[in-house]
């Protein structure tokens, strides 16, 4: 029961939830670090975007 | 289209679940007794229920204002991209299509061979119907909540939500089966977009980042996770090992691996 309720919040592979908590929190320190400069305003979202779909691609193991 | 996207998104995710808990409860009001299916689904629902009304004002008297977004956030990627993966792999052909139904009738021939107790209460049948409906309604739970703490998020997902449990529960009542043809990887696939763009977005507005165009932004969001989920569905379809994305019609049961 445990180990569902476990894949329910983090699924069935560990590499998806660690990726996405650390592609949230690189965003973080970007973020801290830039303070109120406007190119994180402008562009953080996107650098978001990115480490995300960086996370997803590695959460599904394609290889070349 | 916030609210359009948010009411769509929860009613989906609702449906889908609850038509694989419904699958349980059928098979075992069918091959057992009925009154312990539904006594089973009925205590499950009350757990759910709970847990509902628990957990919805602690995340929102707890978290606040950004923070609250990027926790919201974090939530719906952990549920959003799982989905948009499962729902990839299944379209590549490298994963069991989702299917009620089979479920149905597997659960149904499981449970067939043991028979219901002669006489008193079958506690294995709600036992079984509680634990499905449990499991099933406690990711209903955190997504509608998770989609209903964002600022407006309520009435949407609410609405959505609602919606989903009324079209389910009729659908039961009236057909005593599952959907055979409902397309379930596709709707999960949709879901999992949905739930990531959503999951994007506030996680970035937390952190103290703009979108261009506002709310409309969700659209372009929307639009690059269906770019990449496609691309790594031609990948993985295309790759050693993999095959052509299996077509909506073709069979769940060709591969091994149990739909989830």
């Amino acid at each position: 029961m445990l180990r569902t309720l476990r894949k329910l919040v983090l699924g069935e592979t560990w590499a998806l939830p660690i990726g996405i908590f650390v592609a949230v929190g690189l965003a973080a320190v970007l973020g801290a670090v830039a303070g109120s400069a406007d190119w994180w305003e402008d562009s953080g979202a996107f650098v978001l975007l990115a480490l995300l779909a960086a996370a997803f691609v590695a959460g599904l193991g394609i290889r070349r | 289209m916030t609210f359009v996207l948010t009411a769509v998104g929860a009613a989906l995710a609702v449906a889908l679940e609850l038509f694989e808990a419904m699958a349980i409860v059928l098979a075992v009001a069918l091959t057992r007794r009925p009154s312990a299916a539904l006594a089973g689904a009925a205590a499950a629902a009350l757990a759910c229920g709970a847990l509902a009304v628990v957990l919805g004002p602690v995340l929102v008297a707890q978290v606040a204002g950004d923070a609250l977004r990027v926790v919201v956030g974090v939530a719906l990627l952990l549920f959003g991209m799982e989905w948009l993966r499962k729902g990839v792999l299944r379209l590549a052909g490298r994963r069991a299509r989702s299917d009620s139904y089979a479920e149905f009738v597997a659960e149904r021939e499981a449970l067939s061979e043991t028979a219901p107790p002669a006489d008193g209460f079958d506690w294995p049948g709600f036992v079984i119907a509680f634990k499905g409906v449990l499991l099933e309604g406690v990711e209903v739970i955190l997504i509608v909540t998770v989609l209903a703490a964002r600022p407006g998020g309520l009435a949407p997902a609410l609405v959505g939500g609602a919606a989903a449990v009324v079209l389910v529960l009729g659908l039961g009542l009236v057909l005593h089966r599952p959907l055979r043809r409902l397309p379930e990887t596709e709707l999960k696939y949709l879901v999992g977009l949905v739930l990531t763009t959503f999951g994007t977005f506030f996680c970035a507005e937390g952190l103290g980042a703009d979108w261009p165009l506002g709310d409309g932004a969700l659209v372009l969001v929307l639009a690059f996770w269906l770019a990449l989920s496609q691309a790594a569905v031609r990948a993985l379809a295309s790759a050693p090992g993999g095959r052509r994305p299996a077509s909506p019609s073709s069979s769940s049961s060709s591969s091994s691996e149990a739909p989830a």
